[in-house]
């Protein structure tokens, strides 16, 4: 009995033994060059993983004779699925194709979860880590206008900054930093300045409204700014930028990844003097500043289920607007954020977040700093996932936001507050890996306006071969702010505005249908859309009360046609134009007061080449913007008729020149507005140059230094 | 819950609940609630001080008596006449005097000039006629409201507003002007700011030299 045991229990090990097999080789891209740290796994046994050496090999070891798929995931690159046979083993080498478009690239912003750029059927733009590094970005200004036609920022009152989508102005656009909404505004837009590109991974871009998703203010687009985690274990930059006016910028980072803590510390520093115009114009001298911005993530996760992320932040900008009397403007922001892996269907996440932005005056000679103007927003958030069937998704959240804001533009320096909360779900199907279908639906209350709204979205995607066909319709609103019910400003002593509690939310219904095309090297997107936009609030003179009151305005109808085309070759050279058309409609006899050009575009040219040590790239980026007319008031003889007024148009080109030179020193050359552009008179929309500019950059990553 | 847990939930709604309106609010000075006009500071020994004065009103003059150290004022709309006894007067950032005349000397300071000996040298510009914006409230209509006035061109060149940009630019002379009284009396006057704490503009402060013992 003993001898008998003995023997099976070796034919049992013998047989385990034969089942066992190993597969090894190693993986490559498209361009021979080895990938490290590339993940190969089995997709059906979690357990079997590896990640490939710094010759990029790599070895499975698989405890049995089935047949699997093996799949290769490279950031990068795109995702590679190989189907090994029964008993198959022995060398299998891969190579992977370059996801030169980054469809493989997880995007958030159009779902509220993660999902690969290529599934999304919300056409979703993204402007990538590479793309800020190349385009020498300091804020959220230059990417945007650099990468996407279709975008203006321009000077409003007081050189104060104005931003222009697609027909869109800064209140129906939402900016968030990770999903999280931002606190300040002046003349309807949220400070830029305070949105540097230092810790940003990637921007998301999603034109039209999505307020079923992201409620007020997601009326034309959101604009979402991702942050970066470190990815090394330890890293130090340390980064300086210097150009004409005395425009400097300084920066540094630190952080470290020890596996389950890792935190980024960021710091940069801004400067430039006043710059006074060569022309006539709005204004002739551009105020000098200078900013400096810390940014500070902490993350811990334990076993890939729960992750806790804390964020702290300070920005301080002075802006030198008088002789004896600066402008400061101060934000203080936190953020914890807690995501649960409940199981592999289910996932929770539930985060707080805190933004104060204030203003104040600093006076010169008594050297004092007095505050006017300070909002507060505390918000709660929780979303969750269900996942069925390994492909629907379930998503269910609501948020709940106490608004505050002081400011001198209430009588007495007064404050208000509000409290806002919502409920959303949505519910993602995917029958098919051709078909994609979105339904959502969002409830919002407001309690000063006793504002309630209900915000549907219907988006659908088809694919077929290289093309990719979406077509979405969805709504937005904008609540009346504490600003616009309750303002009562006495401007310069002539005449007063007045806030109107009795306000309308802005509704908008946007259409919108757009085909992709990627083949290898090449892509082209072609989109149109059409918004028909609600009681869009505005001032506008009232005669009973001697002054301007905010109000809402007659329906207004935005259509346009979004084409961009770009193709990447294997050589170094990538070209990319975007085009974007915007057509503004209002009812007869009403006036059109907004100033969005019809025609822009941009273009880019980029060559590059890489060796072992030297990487250079040369990049060549131009705006067009077109001649626009639209309808102003001739405000001297009689505030209830309108002229047409035309603003010209202009072409901006950009040179730079980056190279990298050992491992981790990086220096960048910039010649901007190349073609010597100067408005023959300054209007608050033409750019504010003097010509010709020069910069420098270096860039010095330690990190890379002592990497084999 | 533990009592733990339940400490550190209070812990944090206290936190939460301290943060709604807001953090750091003494980083900031205090807005002056009720500010003080007229002569704020005098100083007898030196005759020196400072005048702070609400002039933000087109429809105001505001008048100055240096001799009595008195503030008055007149409304032009409601067709108030000037008081008796003053030596110069604002409006917004427009000045006369009461029969005086002012010279602008190279000094940038009362303290540079008392040590240059209070000593100036130059001709006496004198008020003549000009005009003054009395209401602005129609100005949506085009409708602004003139009146014609006497101001003194010299003592108005305290601040350039540049109105080729909104909003304008204000930029001080930083000058020291010696103002003539009617009575042949002379004072220093430094204006130093057009706004007040709140940085709302319309709100003068002048310091000043009364009397200047002066003889050629």
């Amino acid at each position: 009995m003993r001898k008998e045991s003995i023997v099976l229990l070796l034919i049992m090990l013998y047989t385990a033994a034969a089942a066992q097999r190993d597969v090894f080789g190693t993986v490559r891209g498209n361009d021979s060059v080895a990938l490290y740290g590339a993940v190969v796994a089995l997709k059906e046994n979690i357990g079997v993983v590896s990640s490939t050496a710094i010759d990029g090999s790599y070895k499975l070891h698989i405890p049995d004779n089935k047949a699997y798929t093996i799949e290769i995931i490279y950031y990068g690159y795109k995702k590679k699925n190989y189907n090994l046979q029964e008993n198959e083993s022995g060398i299998i080498d891969f190579v992977m194709e370059k996801d030169i478009y980054n469809l493989e690239q997880v995007v958030i912003t159009g779902t509220r979860t993660p999902k690969l750029l290529k599934d999304v059927p919300i056409v979703t733009k993204v402007i990538s880590h590479d793309d800020i590094i190349l385009q020498n970005a300091t804020d959220i200004r230059d990417i945007l206008q650099s990468e996407l036609p279709g975008i203006e920022f321009t000077y409003s009152m007081n050189q104060q900054v104005s931003l222009n989508m697609s027909g869109f102005g800064g209140n129906s656009v939402l900016f968030l930093i990770d999903g999280e909404r931002l606190a300040g505004e002046t003349l309807d837009n949220v400070d830029y300045s305070r949105l540097s590109m230092d810790n940003i991974d990637r921007v998301e871009i999603v034109k039209g409204a999505a307020s079923s998703l992201y409620g007020s203010n997601a009326v034309g687009g959101v604009v979402n700014l991702i942050t970066r985690e470190p990815k090394e274990r330890w890293k130090l930059n340390l980064n300086a930028h210097y150009g004409s006016h005395n425009n400097q910028r300084y920066g540094g980072s630190v952080g470290f990844n020890l596996g389950g803590v890792s935190n980024l510390l960021n710091v940069q520093y801004t400067s430039c003097n006043p710059i006074e115009l060569k022309n006539d114009g709005a204004y002739n001298t551009i105020y000098g500043y200078h900013s400096l911005n810390i940014k500070d993530q902490l993350t811990y996760s334990f076993k890939n289920r729960f992750k806790i992320t804390a964020k702290a932040g300070y920005f301080f900008r002075e802006r030198k607007s008088q002789e004896n009397s600066h402008d400061r403007y101060r934000d203080f922001s936190g953020n914890l954020k807690g995501d649960y892996h409940i199981g592999a269907k289910d996932d929770i996440t539930l985060s707080y977040n805190f933004d104060q932005y204030d203003k104040s005056h600093f006076a010169l000679t008594e050297r004092t700093d007095v505050r006017s103007y300070s909002n507060v927003q505390n918000s709660l958030r929780t979303v969750y996932n269900h996942t069925f069937r390994k492909k629907h998704i379930l998503t269910v959240g609501g948020d709940y936001l106490r608004d505050y804001l002081m400011t001198y533009q209430f009588e007495n320096n007064g404050a208000h507050h509000q409290h806002t909360a919502d409920l959303f779900s949505q519910f993602d199907w995917n029958p098919n890996k051709k078909v994609n279908m979105i339904a959502g639906l969002r409830y919002d209350y407001y309690s000063d306006a006793n504002l309630h709204s209900v915000s549907p979205k219907l988006s659908t995607m088809y694919k077929l071969k290289d093309f990719a066909f979406r077509a979405s319709f969805s709504s937005g609103f904008r609540a009346p702010t504490l600003k616009e019910m309750y303002m009562s400003f006495d401007m310069a002593n002539i005449f007063m505005i007045y806030g109107n509690p009795n306000l309308q939310a802005e509704k908008s219904h946007n259409f919108g249908l757009s085909a992709e095309y990627n083949h290898k090297q090449y892509n082209v997107t072609v989109m149109g859309f059409y918004n028909r936009v609600k009681g869009r609030i505005t001032t506008a003179w009232n005669t009973e009360l001697n002054g301007m009151l905010y109000v809402n305005m007659a329906p207004l109808q935005i259509a346009g046609v979004d084409v961009s085309a770009s193709a990447i070759w294997d050589f170094g050279l990538c070209a990319k134009l975007s085009y974007v058309y915007t057509y503004e409609h209002i009812a007869l006899g009403e006036p059109l007061l907004s100033s969005t050009r019809p025609h822009t575009a941009t273009l880019r040219l980029s060559y590059g080449r890489k060796w072992k040590n030297y990487h250079f790239n040369v990049a060549l980026s131009g705006r067009w913007l077109s001649k626009v007319t639209c309808d102003e008031y001739t405000s001297l003889n009689d505030y209830t008729s309108t002229e047409k007024v035309t603003y010209p148009g202009y072409t901006i080109w950009k040179l730079i020149f980056t190279q990298k030179i050992y491992k981790g020193l990086n220096i960048s050359l910039v010649v901007d507005n190349l073609f010597n552009y100067i408005p023959e008179y300054y209007y608050s929309n033409s750019p504010a140059t003097t010509g010709t500019t020069f910069s420098v950059g270096v860039s010095l990553d330690l990190e890379q230094f002592f990497k084999k | 819950m533990t009592n733990r847990h339940l400490f550190l939930f209070f812990i944090l709604v206290g936190l939460l609940s301290s943060a709604c309106n807001g953090i750091f609010a003494w980083i900031y000075n205090p807005v002056p609630e009720k500010p003080a006009y007229g002569f704020i500071e005098t100083d007898e020994a030196s005759h020196r001080g400072t005048i702070f004065l609400d002039a933000h009103d087109y429809a105001k003059w505001t008048y100055v008596n240096l001799r009595r150290q008195m503030i008055d004022t007149a409304n032009i709309l409601m067709g108030e006449p000037d008081p008796d006894d003053w030596d110069f007067a604002i409006h917004r950032y427009d000045v006369k005097t009461n029969n005086g005349a002012a010279l602008e000397t190279h000094f940038t300071t009362l303290e540079d000039f008392s040590e240059g000996g209070l000593s100036f040298s130059g001709s006496f510009t004198y008020d003549t006629l000009s005009r003054i914006a009395i209401d602005m409230s129609g100005m949506m209509d085009g409708n602004v409201l003139y009146a014609d006035s006497y101001l003194n061109p010299l003592l108005c060149n305290w601040l350039d507003v540049n109105t080729s940009q909104m909003p304008p630019i204000y930029t001080l002379s930083g000058k020291v002007y010696v103002l003539q009284l009617a009575n042949g009396q002379y004072a220093a006057l430094k204006f130093t700011n057009y706004m007040n704490a709140a940085s709302t503009k319309g709100y003068v402060t002048i310091q000043y030299v009364f009397p200047i013992n002066y003889a050629k």
